[in-house]
């Protein structure tokens, strides 16, 4: 056993360590291996539950309540926007779809230039990411291995002649079930609960489950430990927990730090903590085709498009297309309409390739703390609005090409075409919160990183402006959106960023 | 699914207070039949109205088809509200609470949701799904993804969209292209 179930400790808990990490994510696992390997006494805190792949059932009614915040239910507060945030050891790398891509080479170059980083250009990072993605045994999908929802994609991209390239990922094993959002039952993720934390736990590090931190605690301008409960098999709180540290980790997202940081009060005096929210919000198109696509079998996620997606600040060409397939449920849930209607479309499930459009926003969010949980305000501007409407419409230029006799907007009412032709003409005022379901899976930006404490929460080593020895170490440091898959980037920055943690815990 | 937050209920019931003139608390209680099973998180009538959504939702496009109540949708409900947080709770029960009462009355429609009949239902639950009130459209979708929660999580209902469910207990191959 390498997780401790705080469910299955006696008691209240309280610890004394040189460094306590709060999550255990991409970021929370990276980090924690490399405080243990330095020989630090440290601890890994993480609110959700410790699961074996002999618990993911392949059943979306079941996976949803175990791997996912909320129930998979959290939402902006205006419920325009479904968040869909990992929940449990490993956090969000459990249930993703193991996208592997290194942060844009411009995405840094606009933090150094705009956001006053330092010290995490191309050449600073690349050790870092040679590292995790050795770790990690990140390689290209093969050619034969693209199913044909991500067929379609490559097939109509390359029709219209736009940039479109195979994805890598961190697979080893895979059965190909399609059950990925679902938990890997068959262990083939390599990722922060597979590899990271086992590590880490080799090297001396304690990891807690059942564990939610409530407040960082602090002494004289620096942090002095976290206090919060162990919870129960169903979640309510049951003892205490109280941990003495030398150096605090934050690696709980962009939600969950944020919300950490304001409802422990920490000293804010810029009013930056929680604000700067992004996070990739998308929408789906689904084509319909005379042959089946069984969308939902196969590697999700191994093709991508790159045409509409550029990393200058105010583009109107901002998205990043993926394919998108989901189970039963999740497809009920998105399809428009309800009744006879609805459940005619869903005869279609097996005749559908779905894209999404996935935003590189601009929209700056804002993560307060409520009482006990998070509230996530998000209004999409309207350049960001306009931009995903482009993107979806792409979407659909692609499925056309590809061969789709019918695309869908599901949009309330929804819209459906019959031609590329049509699409010219396509007014898409419908794309717009609330007018058609939007769903993010990728927070970030809420304490973002950079030298000038008026405009960032933390150093560009990682550390609190006004709290020493607090870091944060998760998709929270990101200064803006990174218009692709985080994983990788939050893994990369905090085994960069772990040698200021190790240096301020030794005092 | 995302469930409603506090300001669903507050919108609703304001808007239950101008629109019905305060009758919602006097009658919302009255003229329910007992379901005949033991509720866990929601009373007889907030579980009468998860019962007709779900039948209006969930209304099969042939024949051979479980209905919702066939697939006992409600009683599904029921169970999963009672492990939602208390928060979200209050917020869908609130939503539940505006169906059955305010949302007729925005409709033109005489009667509370559950005597209604099935198309003016209908009608009512589209002009939901349509509302100008974002937070009730939104308030909809949370209702919508656990309904459809609710009756796809039955291998019963797989059939209709072609699926063959889960791999696991099954040969360990899964399926390549």
């Amino acid at each position: 056993m390498t997780v401790t179930r705080g469910r299955d400790v006696a008691g209240a808990l309280r610890l004394d360590v040189d460094a306590v990490v709060v999550g255990t994510g991409a970021g929370g696992a990276a980090m924690l291996r490399e405080l243990a390997r330095a020989g630090l006494s440290c601890a890994a805190l993480e609110e959700g539950g410790h699961h074996a792949p002999v618990d993911f059932t392949q059943r979306e009614d079941e996976m949803f309540p175990l791997l996912f915040q909320e129930g998979g239910g959290r939402a902006t507060s205006d419920l325009a926007i479904r968040v869909l945030q990992g929940r449990g050891v490993g956090g969000s790398t459990v249930h993703n779809t193991n996208l592997c891509k290194r942060t844009p080479p411009e995405i840094l170059d606009l933090w150094a230039r705009r956001h006053h980083v330092t010290g995490m250009g191309v050449r600073d990072l690349e050790p870092a990411f040679r590292t995790i993605e050795q770790d990690l045994s990140v390689s290209q999908i093969p050619d034969g291995q693209v199913n044909p929802n991500n067929e379609a994609l490559r097939r109509g991209a390359t029709a219209l002649g736009w940039k479109n390239a195979a994805l890598s990922h961190n697979r080893v094993g895979c059965q190909a079930s399609g059950f990925c959002e679902l938990g890997c039952a068959y262990d083939a993720k390599q990722n922060a609960v597979k590899v990271l934390i086992p590590q880490a736990v080799a090297a001396g590090a304690r990891v807690f489950s059942d564990a939610k931190v409530d407040r960082v605690t602090t002494s004289n301008g620096r942090a002095t430990g976290v206090a919060g409960h162990l919870l129960d098999d169903r979640g309510r709180p049951k003892a205490a927990l109280d941990v003495r540290a030398k150096v605090v980790v934050l690696s709980a997202s962009a939600v969950g730090s944020a919300w950490l940081a304001r409802r422990s009060g920490l000293p804010d005096p810029h009013a930056q903590a929680g604000r700067s929210l992004r996070m990739h919000p998308g929408a789906v198109v689904a084509g319909r085709f005379r042959d089946p696509v069984h969308g939902h079998k196969g590697i999700p996620q191994s093709w991508e498009c790159t045409e509409w997606l550029s990393f200058e600040e105010g583009s109107p060409r901002r998205t990043w297309i993926v394919p998108a397939f989901a189970h039963p449920i999740g497809t009920a849930s998105t399809l428009p309409g309800f009744g006879r209607d609805h459940m005619a479309r869903m005869r279609d499930y097996n005749r559908l390739a779905v894209l999404t459009a996935m935003l590189h926003d601009e929209t700056s969010g804002v993560v307060e703390a409520e009482d006990t949980r998070p509230v996530l305000h998000y209004r999409m501007i309207e350049d960001d609005r306009a931009a995903l409407a482009r993107g979806l419409v792409a979407c659909a230029r692609i499925l056309f090409a590809a061969g789709a006799i019918e695309v869908t907007f599901p949009a309330i009412p929804p819209v459906t075409v019959r031609s590329a032709r049509e699409l010219d003409a396509l007014d898409t005022s419908f794309v717009r919160p609330h007018g058609t379901p939007l769903s993010a899976v990728h927070p970030m930006g809420t304490l973002r990183m950079g030298d000038d404490p008026r405009t960032s929460v933390v150093s560009s080593r990682g550390e609190h402006h006004q709290v020493k020895g607090l870091f944060v170490a998760d998709g929270s440091l990101f200064p803006t959106s990174l218009g692709g898959p985080p994983q990788i980037s939050i893994y990369a920055f905090a085994l960069h960023l772990a040698k200021h943690v190790i240096a301020s815990a030794r005092g | 699914m995302k469930l409603p937050r506090r300001r669903v209920v507050k919108a609703a019931v304001a808007a239950g207070l101008v629109a019905a003139g305060g009758v919602v608390a006097v009658v919302r209680t009255r003229g329910y039949e007992a379901p005949g099973r033991a509720l866990v998180a929601v009373s007889p009538w907030q579980y009468a109205v998860l019962q007709h959504v779900a039948r209006r939702f969930c209304a099969p496009d042939r024949d051979g088809v479980p209905d919702a109540d066939a697939i006992d949708v409600a009683g599904f409900c029921d169970r999963w509200i009672a492990e939602m947080s208390p928060v979200t709770r209050k917020d869908l029960l609130g939503l539940l609470g505006y169906v059955e009462h305010v949302l007729p009355v925005t409709c033109g429609l005489g009667r509370r949701f559950t005597a209604l009949p099935v198309e003016a239902q209908d009608r009512a639950l589209s002009a939901l799904e349509r509302s100008s009130v974002d937070l009730l459209r939104g308030g909809f979708q949370g209702l919508k993804a656990l309904i459809f929660l609710g009756y796809y999580r039955d291998p019963r209902t797989w059939s209709i969209a072609g699926y063959d469910g889960p791999l696991v207990r099954r040969p360990a191959r899964g399926w390549w292209p």
